[in-house]
């Protein structure tokens, strides 16, 4: 059956919780996904694993997950599991959450001894295995646990594959056993050789969903106040399918959107904010960004971001916006809209991802935090609409920032540049590490990448 | 008509006919004895809603569903043949698991594939993953797969005139960020030196090296040269601790 014990069933160690009653109505599953909480107490108690706990300290948040089950998100004390897609390419998704969050005044850790999750790599290549994809993840995690901070992951793939990565664990010892020995070279184990799982695999756009009502407050108090109106908005979800599709059973789902027949994240906090999602026909659709598709095989992804989604949303919607919650949705669909143009196929629509919309919405500088300018879709329409109709100004503030500092450094002029900084509105806080101690780069001495 | 009396009617290619029998039993028995194939494969009602709702399916000659039936009926010389080229259709995108109503995975079952295609280094793949050096180049060195530097506006001429805007001055934008994200724009975050030789460790222990080396001689050295020098700078380092 979907649910282990049943509703109202608690697991000896209160890892697995159901409510009382169904808080929606349920299809029959069959899952099995649920079990492993319960599997992860036994390992615990025999000693192989370590629970990385979520505790009051995390202020946590219960949402359900489909099978009706309860999802504890942690929503402070959080270690940052950046996404090289979003720093990258899209800067404006993690600076959004480290705005909302020092809004908050929540405490952070973001620092260097972090990899990728290596998963979009093996998506796209197979160039990797389940030994190596676990012994990564293991690895991230047990950084977080030994910084006393809990992981929150900022990337969907990195998500999918972490959640995947922990069912095959738990349920398969010859992975343990595999992966046991590489993390005991890495000192990656705790100090009486067990390994370290976290309670829940934590998406941000949860972490977004969990405190989707304060950020409505935030709008009410400070974005509305600046001029700042979303009711007329119409934004068209997207629902990446990393988060949603891949480990189906542990993502959210509320009774109040779609009356938990649809993954809730992203929906509620637009639905919060009181901006109007619109629905249409092909929402269950992937964007098209197909890992090495993207790179290698791109007439398929622009011919089907455009045909199955840009100009359904388009035409059947008319949404101002696209609405996504992770890394390559957003960049396949702000990238290729304008090459549509070509075949009489453009289809304008803004795109960005929830906590980008979010903190538009609350005042959050379109440029400077939003990092707009990067964003190759017609996003201009949704400021006016949004009432940011001074984002010429706000752009031109932005450019005058990075010339100056771009002319500072072609000169040399060191100590100017450390001068303007001082002043320059940094946020804190700013990047603690876990040591405490500087550490050299693994690329300062890698020349700039050339192909 | 060559190929299979229904479904995957694509011919058999002449490269797959040649190969040893025992040769392409081998392949399809590694495929299997990875440890996630019993999980990703129950039973098939040949429904083909995985394929009704794959994306790949509407773009190429490819179909989940056919991935499952091949399998079931032990079609070795047809999966052989998918191995070559037709598994690099799939985009990874699991709808077909969330949907199929015994909970296969056929995204799953190609990517066990894939890797299987990988470490047995088949030409076709060798020439398939040509274009996707820079990320082995990225992930294998560095510990990230992606940076702002990658997306070189010439190499996304359809991605608009925007595109060259965004270069322009990459380094002082990414200054100008007022958090400490994206700074570095060879890496998407500064990656402790520390930390990228965890990864080489991982990399070398699982096997992933070997696995590089025979894809691509050339891109390997060069990788393990980077690999090698950090490796040897982080020593010296540990050393004057
Ligand atoms: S994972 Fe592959 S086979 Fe499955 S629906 Fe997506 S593209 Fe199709
Ligand atoms: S959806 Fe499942 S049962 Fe139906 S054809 Fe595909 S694999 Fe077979």
């Amino acid at each position: 059956m979907a649910h282990g014990g049943g509703f109202g069933h608690n697991s000896p160690g209160g890892l697995l919780r159901y409510p009382e009653k169904e808080p929606f109505a349920l299809k029959e599953y069959n899952s099995h996904y649920d079990h492993i909480f319960e599997l992860m107490e036994e390992l615990e108690h025999k000693g192989e694993i370590l629970i990385h706990r979520i505790t009051p300290e995390h202020k946590p948040v219960e949402v359900f997950t489909r099978t009706g089950r309860i999802k504890t998100i942690p929503t402070n004390k959080l270690w940052h599991h950046k996404s090289c897609g979003q720093c990258g390419n899209i800067p404006g998704y993690p600076a959004a959450i480290f705005w909302f969050m020092n809004k908050f005044g929540l405490d952070y850790l973001n620092e260097p001894h972090q990899t990728s999750c290596t998963a979009w790599n093996y998506h796209g290549s197979g160039t990797s295995n389940p030994v190596a994809l676990a012994a990564v993840w293991l690895r991230n995690m047990h950084q977080a646990w030994k910084t006393g901070y809990y992981p929150l992951i900022h990337c969907g793939t990195s998500f999918g594959s972490y959640k995947e990565t922990r069912e095959q664990l738990i349920f398969n010892k010859e992975l343990r056993d595999a992966v046991r020995p590489i993390l005991k070279k890495l000192g990656r184990l705790t100090e009486d050789g067990r390994i370290v799982i976290p309670q829940e695999v934590v998406h941000y756009s949860e972490w977004v969903h969990a405190v989707r009502y304060q950020i409505a407050k935030l709008y009410e108090s400070e974005g509305k106040s600046k001029g700042i109106d979303i009711s007329s908005v119409r934004v068209a979800i997207h629902n990446a399918c990393h988060t949603y599709k891949m480990i189906a059973d542990d993502y959210p789902y509320d009774p109040e959107v779609f009356e938990g027949q649809r993954p809730a994240a992203s929906t509620a906090v637009v639905q919060a904010l009181g901006a109007q999602v619109v629905d249409y026909s092909t929402w269950f659709d992937c964007c098209g960004f197909g890992f090495r598709h993207i790179l290698t095989e791109r007439e398929f992804t622009r011919s089907f971001a455009i045909q199955r989604k840009l100009k359904v949303i388009y035409e059947e919607v008319k949404a101002d916006l696209i609405v996504t919650h992770d890394t390559g949705c957003t960049t396949t669909f702000e990238k290729n809209q304008w090459i549509g143009k070509a075949h009489g196929m453009y289809y304008p629509v803004a795109v960005m991802s929830d906590v980008m919309f979010a903190a538009l919405a609350c005042g959050a500088h379109p440029f400077k935090i939003i990092q707009l300018y990067w964003n190759c879709s017609s996003y201009e329409p949704l400021l006016e609409k949004m009432g940011i109709t001074n984002w010429r100004e706000l752009k031109k503030e932005w450019e005058d920032a990075v010339n100056h500092i771009a002319q500072l450094e072609k000169a040399g002029k060191y100590d100017e540049l450390m001068e303007f900084f001082k002043e320059y509105d940094l946020y804190e806080p700013y990047s603690k590490t876990a040591s405490g101690k500087p550490k050299a780069s693994a690329t300062a001495n890698i020349p700039l990448f050339k192909s | 008509m060559e190929g299979h009396i229904y479904g995957y009617n694509l011919p058999i290619s002449e490269k797959t006919k040649v190969v040893p029998w025992e040769e392409k039993v081998r392949v399809v028995e590694e495929v299997k004895a990875d440890f996630r194939y019993k999980e990703y494969i129950y039973g098939c009602l040949n429904c083909g809603v995985c394929t009704a709702s794959c994306p790949s399916n509407r773009f190429f000659d490819y179909s989940p569903r056919e991935i499952v039936q091949r399998f079931l009926e032990d079609d070795v010389e047809v999966l052989y043949d998918m191995m070559h080229e037709y598994i690099w259709a799939c985009s990874q995108c699991f709808t077909c698991w969330i949907r199929c109503p015994f909970v296969n995975n056929p995204g799953g079952l190609v990517a066990i594939m894939r890797e299987v295609a990988v470490r047995n280094a088949f030409e076709a793949t060798k020439d398939l993953l040509k274009p996707y050096g820079r990320v082995l180049l990225k992930v294998m060195t560095t510990g990230n797969q992606l940076s702002a530097d990658m997306l070189q506006p010439d190499f996304f001429p359809d991605w608009g005139p925007k595109m060259a805007d965004n270069m322009e001055n990459l380094r002082a934008k990414r200054l100008a960020i007022p958090f400490d994200v994206g700074k570095s724009v060879k890496t998407a975050w500064e990656v402790s030196l520390e930390t990228a030789v965890e990864m080489y460790t991982i990399w070398r222990e699982t096997g992933i090296f070997e696995m590089l080396e025979k894809l691509d001689p050339n891109l390997y050295n060069v990788i393990m040269d980077i690999v090698e020098e950090n490796e040897e700078r982080y020593q010296e380092l540990t050393e004057e601790d």
